[in-house]
């Protein structure tokens, strides 16, 4: 930084989430130029198109509402366990000495590989809503966790002053002092567990869109394949943007 | 401090300062009883595991039991096909973490030095996770070919996007005295980034870093797993679909001691790199 | 006789503020120093201290007006001057002697000079013993003597302090002080001391000025007769009370005005 540019450092005139937009369509339009130089991409407008077409069937709308159904259920559950897991990891000094570095390992751990040991356990339906919330699971936990650790110390002596019972020490205290976090474990688990449900699906299931993408790859019909990525893709981001502007705004 | 584990970008700044001028320092009892407890969970969980095979909770075709496992293992430590995919699942990390880790940190500098085009892009790449790459599995076939390039390119994508955030995040949230000092002294432009912007910003960095290793593991062997023709994650799909239960097993297991080992000498490693600041 | 210090002449600075209006933080202030000497600088809030002090340590182009040190101009960071922050500016990741060894490490001082000159600087600002710890084990009293030790050790004939004990309480603040005012006394360094404090001021200082509101000039020029190996027991003195009346006297209307200013704009 020169010394003349300290005084004009102010907000930036470019409008940052034009910006943005100005980015994704120059990712369409490189998608659009490769589609042209190679026969097996299919060009942005043909993979709508066979988007909706897709949509027009049935059989498709199964394999949609199996995966959503299953990442909802996975997200829940995913939400609900690391929510109670990270609560008692954030509050009790002995849970944390005992469990962490056995969590702090898992995190670290490639799930997926995890999956063929579950499948004869889970069924094929049930896997990969347990893979889904074994994905999401951690980051809820590990941030609520953090959360509650990182609490000034001032909010537990004016919980005690006010002779709060512990719903409302639960309530009143610990979610709002820890919603940064919560809502950063959140969008990651939302994300994450969408990611585990539609990897389980691309290894092996009956109904869902991840074996719909690997189908269509085997079938060469690459329309098909790109549609569902474009949908997953476009959802997942979608979903995460959201969350993650709800972040921004949470002081 | 692990929230760093799970959120790809660190929020809260290390420069905070502390109440208390930082003279706490964690005492290493703690630490030696979880390094106890843990170890004992996983004998714990062996016993388990022992115990339910013997008593017949469920059948050696869902969960062989441990009697057969560690045979097994000794026999497949020993094998060569093992330490071939051991070697290429290596190799892919070690590319990943590399290439990515090296990218990611420029990308993290080049958003702080330009920061409306970091915000530009930060929505997409803080969404990165949200998208299973793994679709990108036959688009990456299409591109460069059947080989290991595919998942060492998917496996660096994953890498570079926390290393990039949390450079970014740590260098932006630098105390603006130390550029100060550092002009007030004369420094260049690279000593300001190596002596002063880069040291300062490293626990952001080394958190960056070790999230960049852990996402190239993960990336590097789900990717074998679903897609790939050699390397640990295909040995594993590869050894359910013959149903050798036994064999796949120990495969799953060496996977996770490899990852726990792994998060171990990262957090041994992030402690010495990070000696003497506040809290380590 | 006396050799010229630092020569502030005909100096303004303007800040291009944006899309709000330009900002006139300093205006035509002109002032001489002579080598050795202490001066204090207090002002109200946001009337332009710090910018001064940033132009006269070459960290910021003037907009009009230029600045001397020792008979030579200033066109930029300049190793002849030596700054003290407000903020902790010890670096982390160093021990007491690397953070006070860095400024000579940057400057090019040779290397055995580096570890002789760091040992005598934190002999000097009383940091004996803790040579190897790193800051987040040092009181943040201590850590500004960190600071203060890696300043003087590059050996700069002018010492720019920015209020460098706001961060800390009371009692740190008047034994640092002190020991500034006893370390100046033996180094004889020609010193610009920004400060909030008027008995820190005029307890340290041998002339204050007294900044105005927006724009900042210099108002008031007060020298401080006091002893030279004052204590902190003459602020029950008649002489410290007068000096403190006159500049609170001056400021008060100052202060009023920038907070009058400042409440109606936000
Ligand atoms: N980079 C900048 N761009 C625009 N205006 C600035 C900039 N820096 C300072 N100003 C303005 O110039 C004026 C003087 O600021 P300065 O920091 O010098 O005041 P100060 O006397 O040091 O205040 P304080 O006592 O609070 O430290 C203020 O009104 C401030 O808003
Ligand atoms: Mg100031």
């Amino acid at each position: 930084m020169t010394a003349a540019s300290v005084h004009t450092r102010r907000r930036p005139r470019i409008n940052v989430p034009a910006g943005s937009f100005l980015l994704l369509l120059l990712v369409i339009l490189l998608w659009w130029l490769a589609a042209q130089l190679s026969f097996v991409i299919p060009t942005p407008a043909d993979t709508v198109g066979a988007l909706v077409s897709n949509f027009g069937d049935a059989d498709y709308r199964r394999h949609v509402e199996a995966t959503a159904a299953a990442v909802l259920v996975a997200f829940l559950v995913a939400g609900l366990l690391g929510v109670l897991l990270g609560l008692a990891l954030g509050l009790s000094k002995w849970v944390r000495i005992i469990f962490e570095p056995l969590v702090v390992g898992f995190n670290g751990v490639p799930k997926i590989v995890l999956y063929p040991v579950l499948l004869p356990i889970f069924s094929l339906s049930g896997s990969k809503i347990v893979m889904g919330v074994l994905f999401g699971l951690f980051p809820i936990l590990i941030n609520v966790a953090a959360g509650i650790r990182d609490m000034p110390a001032v909010y537990w002596k004016l919980a005690r002053s006010v002779n709060a019972n512990w719903w409302q020490v639960l309530t009143q205290i610990i979610v709002p002092a820890i919603r940064r976090p919560l809502l950063t474990g959140v969008r990651l688990a939302a994300s994450l567990s969408a990611v585990g449900v539609v990897l389980a699906e691309f290894f092996s299931t009956r109904f869902g869109l991840g074996r719909v993408v690997l189908r269509a790859y085997g079938n060469g019909n690459y329309p098909d394949m790109m549609a569902t990525i474009l949908l997953l893709i476009s959802v997942a981001f979608i979903v995460s943007l959201l969350l993650w502007r709800w972040e921004r705004k949470t002081r | 401090m692990e929230s760093t584990v799970a959120a790809p970008v660190k929020t809260e700044s290390p420069h905070t300062p502390t109440p208390v001028p930082g003279r706490r320092r964690k005492r290493p009892s703690t630490g030696l009883l979880s390094a106890v407890c843990t170890f004992g969970l996983l004998v714990l969980g062996c016993l388990f595991w022992h115990l339910g095979s013997a008593l017949a909770w469920w059948s050696p075709a869902t969960i062989p039991p441990l009697t057969e496992v560690t045979p097994a293992l000794v026999e497949i430590l020993g094998s060569g096909e093992f330490w071939g995919d051991a070697g290429r699942t290596g190799f892919e990390i070690a590319i990943a973490f590399v290439g990515g880790g090296a990218f990611g940190l420029l990308v993290g500098i080049g958003f702080w030095k330009a920061p409306t085009i970091g915000r530009v892009f930060e929505p997409y790449l803080v969404s990165f996770y949200a998208v299973p790459l793994v679709l990108f599995y036959p688009v990456m076939i299409v591109i460069v070919g059947i080989n290991q390039w595919s998942v060492i390119i998917l496996a660096s994508i994953m890498a570079g996007i926390p290393m990039a955030l949390n450079t970014w995040v740590g260098l932006s949230g630098l105390p603006p005295v130390y550029l100060k000092l550092a002009r007030s002294l004369g420094c260049n432009p690279r000593q300001t980034m190596f002596e002063v912007a880069l040291p300062a910003a490293a626990p952001f960095i080394v958190a960056g870093l070790r999230l960049a290793v852990v996402y190239a593991l993960i990336g590097a062997v789900a990717m074998e797993f679903v897609t790939a023709s050699a390397g640990l994650g295909f040995r594993i799909r590869y050894l359910y679909e013959s149903f050798d239960t036994v064999e796949m097993f120990v495969y799953v297991l060496v996977v996770l001691a490899m990852s726990l080992a792994l998060t171990f000498l990262l957090s041994v490693a992030e402690r010495a790199l990070l000696r003497g600041r506040a809290g380590r | 006789m006396s050799q010229p210090g630092i020569q502030i002449s005909d100096l303004s600075v303007e800040f291009a503020g944006g899309d709000a209006d330009p900002v006139t933080a300093v205006s035509g202030v002109s002032q001489e120093i002579d080598a050795h000497r202490f001066v204090s600088i207090v002002g109200p809030s946001g009337c332009g201290k710090s910018t001064l002090l940033n132009v006269v340590a070459g960290l910021q182009q003037p907009t009009a007006g230029s600045i001397m040190i020792d008979g030579k101009p200033v066109t930029g960071p300049d190793r002849r001057i030596g700054l003290v922050f407000q903020e902790d500016s010890t670096l982390p990741w160093k021990t007491t002697t690397d953070n006070v060894a860095f400024g000579m490490r940057i400057l090019g001082v040779a290397k055995r000079d580096q570890q002789r000159r760091a040992q005598e600087m934190i002999d000097l600002v009383g940091l004996q013993g803790f040579e190897q710890s790193y800051p987040a084990m040092l009181s943040g009293g201590m850590r500004q003597r960190v600071a203060l030790a890696r300043t003087l050790a590059q050996q700069p004939s002018v010492l720019l302090m920015d209020e460098p004990f706001a961060a800390l309480d009371q009692q740190t603040r008047i034994l640092l002080g002190a020991e500034v005012r006893r370390i100046w006394r033996q180094t004889k360094q020609t010193v610009l001391f920004v400060t909030h404090d008027l008995s820190e001021a005029i307890l340290m200082s041998q002339q204050v000025w007294v900044m105005s509101y927006r724009p900042g000039r210099i108002i008031d020029v007060i020298d401080v007769d006091l002893p030279d190996d004052r204590d902190a027991s003459v602020v029950s003195t008649p002489a410290f009370n007068e000096l403190q009346n006159r500049i609170w006297s001056t400021l008060q209307q100052e202060a009023m005005r920038g907070f009058v200013a400042e409440s109606t704009a936000a």
